[in-house]
């Protein structure tokens, strides 16, 4: 099965998220990620991922946008769009050589160490969930006391009319 | 002309239900709702009947709103009132019908804390309505009324919940009188043209067309053009359940109700149709039976208002997402204009065979009296403006085979939630929505004792309707399951021989007799309908006849058990 992604831009009261998330718990659906932010307008952005064949993914699209509060539901090819997930990484206090080997794949994929005491540090890493899934893996439980992570972010490559 | 108020909650509740017409109230009262209840004495303008189970003022207020084709509001108090509610709620949900729930709610202070009678609606209400609200500033009580109202009617109907906190409704606010709201989401009506052009090219080549009608056909008023339609293609009409009388079923077209306990003549033409126009209906598993063989030579056309439906059941050769009655007017206009269509005559002789051949029979002189006898003898007395309500189980199913109903929302049942102890308060809020027309409700033993206690609400109020209970003594469709497909081994569905049913009515104060043999059943139902009182007539029927033909569960059409 695929993953699908949707952009749901609803109004923001409460109720909205369990509004959305039954529709698929209903039809057995596990959503993979869940990011909220609030736009300019003050609507909220909503952005899902979750796995289903292009039947379901067709049928859940129509079931959303039925839902009152939900303004549009825009359906990204994740092709099409530009992906981001924001992890922040807690290490373990590790002996010298091991806070070393830390330092440096966190330089080598571009994140930024933001605190660093006594052999235990807290970096930020971004980029494509694989990205993450990988360094997150590589560094592994030994390494890493505790991982906070934002979940995927897409926004299309369309810029719309010129 | 607009002008500025300053009224409480409970007084812009009432203002704002006046504005949307609003003539009638089915509910009970409690702690939460007692500033509501205080407003609505000083009303004049608005009728409440005081009902005596929420879930009965839930049934009569979907029943009102299938008879008008309006909204019908239906009140009751936070907790037990409101969750009370929500089967009667969830009913009109599956069941598309209009119906507003406005409950009471503990103050917005007390929220969550467990309070005395709180319940969280908004959470319970929320999978069960199209759409639900809770009211936390008195100042928003006239637009929350205005959008539920809105939204009850809009496209494909469905039931709204509105939740009160007591303190909305004692707080002041200034009012600007009526309201004026922004709905972006109201349904599109037009059908796209080149959808509709496509329809109509399948139906110009089809040799054995067929239309299923459903619930929207009546919803949106489309009956004419249904008959228009069927006549100028030669096409036979089978229906859901919910469409009975969207067709007079009278008509030489009309093949009566298909699916699990449909007509074999319908059964069989949808199995062998070669086009079917499916116009609003969702295809539920008791219609189609096995997906595999249900119209399966058949090109499918799917109107409907909601885009939810169209190919969620059944795979669609041409969807068409509108309003039944503009999708179908525009077809007839198209057809009208085409000079060579194609007459299927031969299918016509086929299917008028199936509906000779396999015609029901209901003359029956048996005593102890058989159901279809009942069925039959109801059709000879009651004229083409009664309304029938039904009960559920065998009581619906041989209402639903067996009865020609001739107009629309003549016929109001519990369709897709099945609930059992509908059919009494629904005929009770049918009767206060049409008091012109006699109202019968075709009951079960087991059905109508799940409400029988509205036999007060109708005393009282004097709603003069009659029930006509199909008494054998067993929850009588578990019973035929049972016996059919759980070799006989009847487990909880034996009722013994209480109550006595003409008794019960007249200790409420009803009429109440009580009839065993087929020649009593004419003048006893005359009598019922003209006794000037609410009647129960208790028809003692053979215990053992089942609900035949039928496809068991995920059947094929075309595989009636007989």
């Amino acid at each position: 099965m695929k993953t699908r992604i949707f952009s749901v831009l609803c109004e923001n009261v409460p109720g909205v998220m369990m509004r959305i998330s039954r529709v698929f718990t209903r039809r057995q659906i596990n959503l993979d990620s869940i990011t909220v932010g609030i736009e300019p307008s003050g609507l909220a952005r909503i952005i899902l991922l979750f796995k289903a064949d292009d039947r379901m993914a067709e049928f859940m699209h129509r079931v959303l946008v039925r839902l009152i509060p939900i303004v549009n539901v825009e359906v990204l090819d994740p092709k099409q769009s530009i992906v981001r997930e924001v992890a922040l990484l807690k290490t373990h206090r590790l002996d010298d050589e091991g806070i070393l080997r830390v330092l440096g794949e966190i330089d080598r994929i571009g994140g930024r160490v933001l605190e660093l005491k006594e052999n235990a540090l807290v970096a930020e890493i971004y980029g494509t969930h694989e990205r993450i899934e990988e360094t997150i893996k590589g560094l592994g439980p030994d390494v890493l006391k505790e991982v906070a992570r934002s979940g995927q972010v897409f926004i299309s490559r369309e810029m719309g009319p010129k | 002309m607009r002008k500025m108020v300053e009224l409480t909650g409970s007084k812009a509740l009432l203002e704002a239900l006046k504005a949307e017409g609003v003539k009638h109230i089915f509910g009970i009262p409690g702690g939460a709702m007692i500033p509501v209840y205080d407003a609505l004495y000083d009303e004049r303008e608005i009728h409440h009947i005081l009902m005596r189970h929420e879930q009965g003022a839930a049934h009569a207020a979907d029943g009102y709103a299938r008879a008008l084709g309006k909204q019908g509001v239906c009140m009751a108090t936070s907790g037990p009132g409101a969750t009370n509610l929500t089967t009667g709620v969830l009913n009109a949900y599956m069941d598309s019908s209009p119906v507003v729930a406005i409950t009471g709610q503990v103050s917005s202070s007390m929220l969550g804390t467990d309070a005395f009678q709180e319940a969280d609606m908004l959470s319970v209400m929320l999978p069960i309505t199209k759409h639900n609200f809770i009211v936390h500033r008195t100042e928003d009580v006239p637009r929350t009324v205005r959008l539920a109202f809105k939204i009850a009617i809009d496209g494909r109907p469905g039931p709204v919940h509105i939740d009160l906190p007591k303190d909305v409704q004692v707080g002041k606010a200034d009012f600007k009188m009526p309201v004026k709201i922004n709905y972006p989401k109201a349904a599109k009506l037009e059908p796209d043209a080149e959808q509709v052009r496509k329809a109509i090219g399948l139906l110009t080549r089809a040799e054995q067309p067929l239309i299923f009608a459903g619930g929207g056909v009546i919803w949106s008023g489309a009956s004419a053009e249904l008959v228009a339609l069927a006549e100028l293609l030669d096409a036979p009409v089978v229906t859901s359940l919910l469409g009975k009388g969207a067709i007079p079923e009278d008509h030489p077209l009309a093949l009566g109700m298909l699916g699990m306990h449909g007509r074999m003549a319908a059964n069989l033409a949808v199995t062998e149709c070669d086009l079917l126009l499916g116009v609003g209906v969702r295809f539920d598993d008791r219609v189609t039976g096995d997906l595999r063989y249900f119209a399966p030579k058949a090109k499918i056309i799917h109107v409907d208002i909601d885009p939810v439906e169209v190919g969620k059941i059944v795979r669609v050769d041409v969807p068409v997402v509108g309003d039944a009655k503009k999708a179908l007017a525009a077809m007839v206009k198209g057809l009208r204009g085409q000079a060579k269509r194609r007459r299927p005559s031969e299918w016509l002789k086929r299917v008028q065979k199936y509906r000779k051949d396999f015609a029901p029979r209901m003359d029956y002189d048996e005593v102890p009296i058989k159901p279809q006898r009942v069925i039959k003898e109801l059709m000879g007395v009651l004229d083409e403006n009664a309304i029938i309500t039904t009960e559920v189980g065998q009581c619906e199913m041989w209402a639903a085979h067996y009865f020609n109903v001739r107009r629309p929302r003549h016929f109001i049942s519990s369709g897709g939630l099945g609930t059992m102890g509908f059919g009494f308060p629904a005929s009770l809020g049918v009767k206060v929505a049409r008091p012109e027309c006699d109202v019968l409700d075709v009951a079960g033993d087991g059905s109508f004792l799940m409400n029988s206690q509205e036999l007060a609400t109708a005393v009282e109020n004097k709603i003069n309707v009659v029930v006509c209970i199909l008494d054998n003594r067993y929850l009588g469709m578990v019973k035929q399951w049972q016996d059919l497909f759980f070799k006989k081994r009847r487990s909880a569905v034996d009722l013994g021989k209480t109550p006595d049913f003409a008794k019960l009515a007249k200790a409420y104060g009803a009429w109440g007799d009580r009839v065993t043999r087929p020649s009593e059943l004419a003048p006893k139902l005359r009598e019922a309908l003209r006794c000037g009182k609410p009647a129960v007539l208790d028809v003692v029927i053979d215990p053992d006849e089942q609900c035949l033909p039928m496809v068991p569960a995920g059947g094929r059409l075309d595989q009636m058990l007989t």
